[in-house]
């Protein structure tokens, strides 16, 4: 799975690819606008990150290209400009997603797979992790098929921390996950800890492992 | 009191006064004048009297003659005097039998020698006729000072309405003008360089603010975008870190404590960028939302918020719908209720009601009513919360603002309630 990363700016380069390629993606990072036309014309790419302030113009354009090129790349548009008027031109030109900077770590690997989920796997959305199946469209769980009694937010969690699996995911990013992007933070994370519990309870019930563990109280990691 | 009547008053008390005491002046002098000449007029008859009498003292019975001529003549009279008499004028009134009425006389006295004998000569000239041209006259003044008046006073109202209507132009302009709002003052022509030059003055002050005012702007909304991309890293970097295999608790610990911190810093941003969109107009896109079903979308999060901490939330919600921006409406939404549970008492009830276009949030709160207009302002918070912004209630402030929507604030039995009438 091949991504590629348009992104000017060195040091978030760095971490983004570093965090990328430890999920197992193959990550290939454009600094220019021109150098990322370059490699969207020679080769696929499953995802396309793209920064819209680049030094030699607008991602738009690339995105624009992108499109009229009839590639079906994924594109998620990163970007410190969050107006929406960028948002709405950037989501009509076809992106299939709009991230604003600053981002957690954890949400970016979230949308990215579920980009890649929808490029890939047309037609079997499921995600399998052992014993774990996840039904995407249908959002149930199942464990050894027996089917999980999991509320909306649980299952929303199930998946953000699956997508994130063998990472230290951080309170922080799975609150601002949960509560969406408008939300004036509160700080108060109680609230993960009963959604963690439960969701352990009812995965070990079901005859699955625990997967969640947590990690000096600063977040949580699914891992076999 | 306008400029305009305290010039009219002016001018007219003046003439009023001027009226006053011209008209008797003129009229005393004028009365002043005519009797003299009547005076020099008696005068010269009784000179020429004497002359005459004088030519016929040779008469034996001159006596008889002067005794005649007094019953004959109407104004001399002569008459033999015990005495000698001063010379004098007097003005006296006379009663006349044929119009029944006292009339003014003027009449002058004195005495001659005739053929040794004293006699006291009278002459005297009815003054009828000069009381009634002094009449005249000064009724005819009064009549042309009055007419003098009057027009001056209508032409220099409707001239100086004229000539202000400028002036009050540029003033109901200002008067107007906003500086968030207005692009600049149209300009207002006028024949008085005064007022031009006014004009002008006032259009480059407004100009002048209005660019200083949106570089400040752009300045917020520059600086906010710059910052989003350092945060970003600094982000990152404390993902990675958090990635590391032999990271310990007390690291774990500054970690998360770091988060917190940038965490912060980011919502800041966000919250400043907010304002300025808001005050840019950004947020042009309307559509019918139905505020009851946002308000329960929101009530997963906000049980998650408030259950862990022993507080409970109940909603009355009737349906409604309003046209709004719907990110607007919904941080107006989420900012209230964030606001509600952050600032409630423990295990209490917040309720949430929606009855007559307004949607009411009321929690159990600390025994004292807060300063609405104060904690509208930006970053005035309340000291015992770090996590706040000092934002929150500023931008709820403004898109009310904004959207023409009506905020209360109520405090009573120990619960805040924040009502919002769309």
């Amino acid at each position: 799975m091949k991504i590629l990363l348009v992104e000017d700016e060195k040091q978030l380069v760095k971490d983004v690819t570093s965090a990328l390629r430890q999920e197992g993606y193959v990550c290939e990072v454009a600094f220019s606008a021109a150098e990322a036309s370059d490699k969207i014309a020679s080769f696929e790419y499953d995802c396309i990150l793209l920064d819209l302030n680049l030094p030699d113009g607008n991602g738009l354009s690339i995105l624009e290209s992108v499109k009229a090129q009839g590639k079906s790349d994924g594109v998620i548009i990163l970007t410190a400009k969050n107006s929406p008027d960028d948002k709405v031109r950037g989501l009509n030109l076809g992106a299939d997603d709009y991230l604003a900077k600053p981002f957690y770590m954890p949400e970016l690997l979230a949308r990215v797979s579920a980009i890649i989920r929808r490029k890939r796997f047309d037609g079997n959305k499921e995600i399998t992790f052992n014993e774990l199946a996840i039904d995407l469209p249908g959002k149930s769980a199942t464990v050894h098929g027996k089917i999980l009694d999991l509320t909306p937010r649980e299952f929303s969690l199930l998946i953000f921390l699956v997508a994130n699996k063998n990472r230290v995911v951080s309170k922080h990013a799975i609150a601002e996950h949960l509560s969406g992007d408008d939300a004036d933070l509160l700080d108060r994370f109680d609230f993960i800890y009963s959604h963690i519990k439960n969701l352990k309870r009812k995965i070990t019930e079901a005859g699955g492992r625990d997967y969640f563990k947590s990690v000096y109280g600063l977040g949580y990691k699914f891992s076999a | 009191m306008r400029l305009l009547q305290v010039n009219l008053r002016g001018s007219l008390a003046f003439s009023l006064i001027l009226v006053l005491v011209s008209i008797p002046v003129s009229l005393l002098s004028i009365r002043a004048l005519l009797n003299e000449e009547v005076d020099e007029s008696i005068a010269a008859q009784a000179e020429q009297f004497i002359y005459h009498v004088k030519g016929f003292e040779y008469l034996d019975d001159l006596e008889t003659d002067l005794q005649v001529l007094d019953k004959l003549s109407s104004n001399i009279h002569i008459q033999p005097s015990d005495g000698p008499i001063r010379e004098n004028y007097r003005t006296l009134y006379l009663y006349d039998s044929i119009d029944h009425e006292e009339k003014p006389f003027r009449r002058f006295e004195k005495s001659i020698l005739i053929k040794g004998k004293a006699y006291k000569l009278v002459v005297r000239m009815s003054l009828v006729e000069n009381n009634d041209l002094i009449m005249t006259i000064g009724l005819v003044q009064l009549a042309v000072s009055f007419l003098l008046a009057a027009g001056l006073l209508l032409l220099n109202r409707s001239l100086s309405r004229r000539l202000w209507k400028p002036f009050y132009k540029t003033l109901d302009h200002l008067k107007a003008y906003e500086l968030d709002k207005n692009q600049s003052m149209s300009k207002e022509k006028s024949k008085i360089t005064e007022f031009n030059d006014l004009n002008t003055a006032v259009i480059h002050l407004v100009d002048r603010n209005r660019e200083i005012y949106l570089q400040q702007k752009e300045f917020i909304e520059n600086a906010s975008h710059e910052l989003q991309t350092p945060i970003a890293i600094f982000q990152s970097k404390l993902d990675s870190l958090m990635q590391s295999p032999t990271l310990t608790q007390s690291e774990a610990d500054t970690i998360m404590e770091l988060e917190l911190t940038t965490q912060r810093m980011a919502r800041l941003n966000k919250n400043l960028l907010l304002l300025s969109k808001i005050d840019n107009d950004q947020f042009m896109d309307k559509e019918d939302i139905d505020i009851s079903a946002l308000i329960n979308g929101q009530r997963d999060f906000l049980v998650d918020m408030a259950e862990p901490g022993g507080l409970k939330i109940e909603s009355y919600l009737e349906k409604l719908t309003i046209h709004v921006n719907r990110a607007l409406i919904e941080v107006l939404l989420s900012n209230l209720f964030n606001n509600a549970i952050r600032h409630s008492t423990k295990e209490g009830v917040i309720t949430i009601v929606i009855s007559n276009r307004t949607v009411s949030i009321s929690n159990p709160g600390q025994g004292r009513a807060v300063d609405m207009n104060r904690m509208t302002q930006r970053f005035s918070k309340d000291s015992r919360d770090s996590s706040s912004t000092g934002l929150g209630l500023a931008i709820v402030k403004k898109i009310c603002d904004s959207a023409h929507f009506n905020l209360a604030y109520e405090f009573r039995n120990s619960i805040h309630t924040f009502s919002i009438t769309f």
